[in-house]
């Protein structure tokens, strides 16, 4: 009996899992081209169901209705397994996701190993369908996208290392715990969340790291070949990324589900409440993604390998030492840590600009002359 | 299994690249310094490449990131523009010249104008001068807005929010032209020794307020950029065109001005009003992207002066020297003429020559884009792909210009 109740909820959080990447992905695409028009001055899709919000439904199913095409010489195995793949990593990421108080599929003990674990996985399958493709824009951007995920992985594991430090447990479930009573991972580590988030922002390839399918240059990347429903996938995979990274980043750094009157409303052993606020607060980092990517202008690809290895890592390194001084000396370490982690947070945000401009402008300055 | 297939011969410039591939093998070149072979891509951008800015077809050599060989390859907008001459009259071609190079058709139109004008020795009204330098001007402002937003597009999705505010600007100045000559991009306005229509009514306080507002919107587009880190690293000290550069290969316009040569034909070689006018020919010293970008913004200023003083100084009178029936009938002494004019990408020039008849026995264009384009392999080779792209961006091409 045990054991077809274990499978009857493998398959419910199954089904809710998908059902969230593919609800997630229709409403932030819809969500991301209306905001972008808002903020280009334009009217965005606005023509089928009220204020278009049935537009991605409608581009779903024109998908649906196209050929099924693969190039010649491509490989077709291959080639047909990097789409099906792709989804795997936004599904089993939400294994460890608790929506809410009373729904996670597993409180698995190494919670925050399997989430960087699962991530990988979007590499592999946007290097397989790129290499076999059988295009040099495909293979060029899916080699981006290797050497990109790759080199922004560490850093995000450089960010969740502090907060196994901090809660002392890899259990998702036991990091959320530990941010009950407004303890948010984020308020005493801000500059943690600062280094995760932008490592996250690079593993999703969006603006301004979006390289391995930057439009005018690479025609569109690992995806160029891909047409009809097998690019809807990786489609439907990067929007609902947004939604699933979003998801990471709340359950990690601001308390997850845990809100005023989280637990007010409450039956069948479930926080209604508490699955709003987090709702909430993941739209308001997705809303966050959406700004950033049209506020900056694209890296170039040692700009991009450089802000990792030369900056994020060190940074997250030093982070991690002095996270643990403060945990190791400090006798009350959560003020301790909040003090060095805001000044550290500031410091990044209110130095990193100016610095970059001194060493534009001196470059400027030693610059050539071509008129003289 | 791939021999089931067989894969199409490729194409001259293809070969090209192959060949070129090769003999640097041969000479030894083909390999690093720790004797690996590099490992050399042939890709081929365009005729449909999303920032090639029309049907330009690049055949670029990739080592990796880095671009080590551009061939350009032309002529996928040829629609015989100079022979079409031969078979028309000196009238009928005016509307065809707008469709040579025609996001700033009107000054095409200006120059062919010229060239007619001075081949026929026809004298223009003063006030159609006046209006040719308002029209002008305001399609450079419309050309360097296409200009500048398609380049900062290439660099990222803010330049996307960029295109959209800058063609939004720009329908203000098609929306005044379109009042003025009834058409958004094929204008057909000139006429040899006038223009085709006075001004309407209004229309002379409309351009006003719109001359007004724009150096508050070029404010806005450079706050936009200007200060980005990202955008000034991108940009700065990248595709650098030296004077020599300028020189050898005849580059002419904002790319030449940006190095610091102060070639601008209003000036250089005064044609219509521009000596009585105030203006100021921008040049920078850098000849890097950010400056190409840099002098187009303050051209804009500058035609945006130049357009208010013109509507200051304004003259009444007719739009059309002779009877309204003498452009009509043209037939120019046999003689040859050419005639330069600033385009908004460089020196338009219009060589004719006529043998005495109703139509013109040969025309030729000199494209600024055309002898920009030559410079591409020198300059792109040795860039990453963002860089090419950001470049070939910078340096504004039109395909109609020089496939014409």
């Amino acid at each position: 009996m045990d054991i077809l109740l274990g499978i009857l909820r493998a398959i419910v959080f199954v089904v809710i899992a998908y059902m969230v990447v593919f609800v997630a992905a229709l409403v932030n695409i819809v969500f991301e081209r209306r905001a972008l028009a808002f903020m280009q001055d334009r009217h965005g899709p606005n023509r089928t169901g009220p204020h278009g919000v049935l537009q991605s439904v409608a581009d779903a199913f024109k998908m649906m209705g196209k050929e099924d095409f693969r190039p010649l010489l491509a490989d077709p195995f291959l080639f047909t397994l990097a789409p099906i793949m792709v989804m795997i990593g936004a599904v089993a990421v939400q294994i460890v996701i608790p929506y809410t108080d009373g729904i996670t599929a597993t409180g698995l003990d190494v919670g925050l190993i399997f989430l960087v674990a699962i991530t990988s996985f979007t590499t592999l399958s946007i290097l397989l369908g790129g290499w076999s493709s059988r295009n040099k824009y495909s293979l060029v951007g899916a080699l981006r996208a290797a050497a990109q995920m790759i080199s922004y992985e560490i850093p995000m594991i450089l960010g969740l290392i502090v907060v196994a430090m901090v809660v002392g447990s890899l259990s998702v479930v036991d990091v959320v715990e530990a941010q009950s009573g407004y303890q948010w991972i984020a308020f005493y580590a801000p500059f943690t969340f600062l280094i995760f988030y932008i490592a996250s922002i690079a593993e999703l390839n969006r603006g301004p790291f979006d390289l391995p399918e930057s439009e005018s240059e690479l025609v569109s990347g690992y995806g160029t070949e891909y047409s009809g429903m097998r690019f809807g996938m990786f489609f439907l995979n990067e929007y609902a990324g947004m939604t699933i990274m979003s998801m990471v980043a709340v359950t990690l750094f601001f308390g997850g589900w845990q809100g005023p009157f989280a637990e007010a409303v409450q039956f069948w052993g479930v926080s209604w409440i508490g699955l709003v606020w987090f709702l909430v607060k993941t739209y308001l980092l997705v809303f966050a993604l959406v700004w950033i990517r049209l506020s900056l202008p694209r890296l170039q690809v040692d700009q991009l390998m450089g802000f990792a290895w030369k900056v994020l890592i060190p940074l997250g390194l030093v982070n991690i030492l002095a996270t643990a001084a403060v945990m190791l000396w400090v006798p009350s370490w959560k003020w301790g840590l909040a003090v060095f982690s805001w000044i550290a947070f500031f410091a990044f945000v209110g130095l990193l600009d100016p610095i970059l401009k001194y060493r534009l402008r001196k470059q400027r300055e030693r610059q050539p002359v071509v008129s003289a | 299994m791939f021999d089931e297939f067989e894969t199409p011969e490729p194409d001259e410039a293809v070969k090209l690249a192959l060949r070129r591939i090769d003999e640097a093998t041969a000479r030894g070149e083909g390999s690093d310094a720790d004797g690996l072979a590099f490992n050399e891509v042939v890709v081929n951008m365009g005729p449909q490449h999303p920032s090639t800015h029309g049907v330009l077809r690049l055949v670029v050599t990739l080592d990796g990131e880095l671009v080590k060989d551009v061939i350009p390859v032309i002529g996928y907008l040829h629609r015989c523009k100079e022979k079409l001459a031969e078979r028309r009259t000196y009238f009928q071609y005016i509307p065809i010249v707008d469709r040579t190079e025609y996001v700033a058709s009107i000054n095409c139109e200006w120059g062919y104008v010229l060239a007619v004008e001075k081949l026929a020795g026809i004298r223009p009204t003063r006030r159609a001068e006046f209006i040719r330098v308002i029209t002008g001007e305001l399609m450079r402002i419309a050309s360097h807005l296409v200009a500048v937003g398609t380049f900062t597009a290439d660099l990222s999705p803010l330049g996307t929010a960029m295109v959209f505010y800058m063609f939004r600007d720009r329908e203000l100045i098609l929306d005044l032209m379109e009042e003025l000559t009834g058409a958004r991009m094929m204008f057909n306005y000139y006429r040899f020794g006038g223009v085709r229509y006075d001004l309407p009514d209004g229309w002379v306080e409309k351009c006003r307020d719109l001359m007004k507002r724009m150096p508050k919107l070029i404010d806005e587009y450079e706050s936009l950029v200007d200060d980005n880190a990202i955008f000034l690293q991108r940009t700065q000290g990248k595709g650098v065109i030296t004077q020599q550069d300028v020189v050898d290969y005849g580059i002419t316009g904002p790319n030449a001005r940006a190095s610091g040569v102060a070639h601008d034909l209003r000036r250089t070689r005064p044609y219509s009003v521009y000596p009585e006018l105030d203006f100021e020919v921008c040049t920078l010293d850098h000849g890097d992207i950010f400056d190409r970008y840099k002098v187009r913004m303050h051209e804009m200023r500058e035609s945006v002066k130049i357009v208010e003083q013109c509507l200051d100084m304004l003259p009444k009178g007719p739009v059309q020297s002779g009877s309204l029936r003498a452009p009509y009938v043209i037939t120019p002494p046999p003689g040859s003429c050419y005639v330069g004019q600033e385009n908004p990408r460089g020196e338009y020039g219009t060589y004719i020559e006529s043998d005495g008849s109703r139509y013109p026995y040969r025309l030729k264009y000199r494209d600024p884009c055309f002898c920009n384009l030559q410079l591409f392999p020198k300059l792109l080779s040795g860039n990453k792909i963002a860089d090419a792209v950001a470049i070939s961006g910078s340096i504004d091409l039109v395909l109609g210009g020089i496939d014409r």
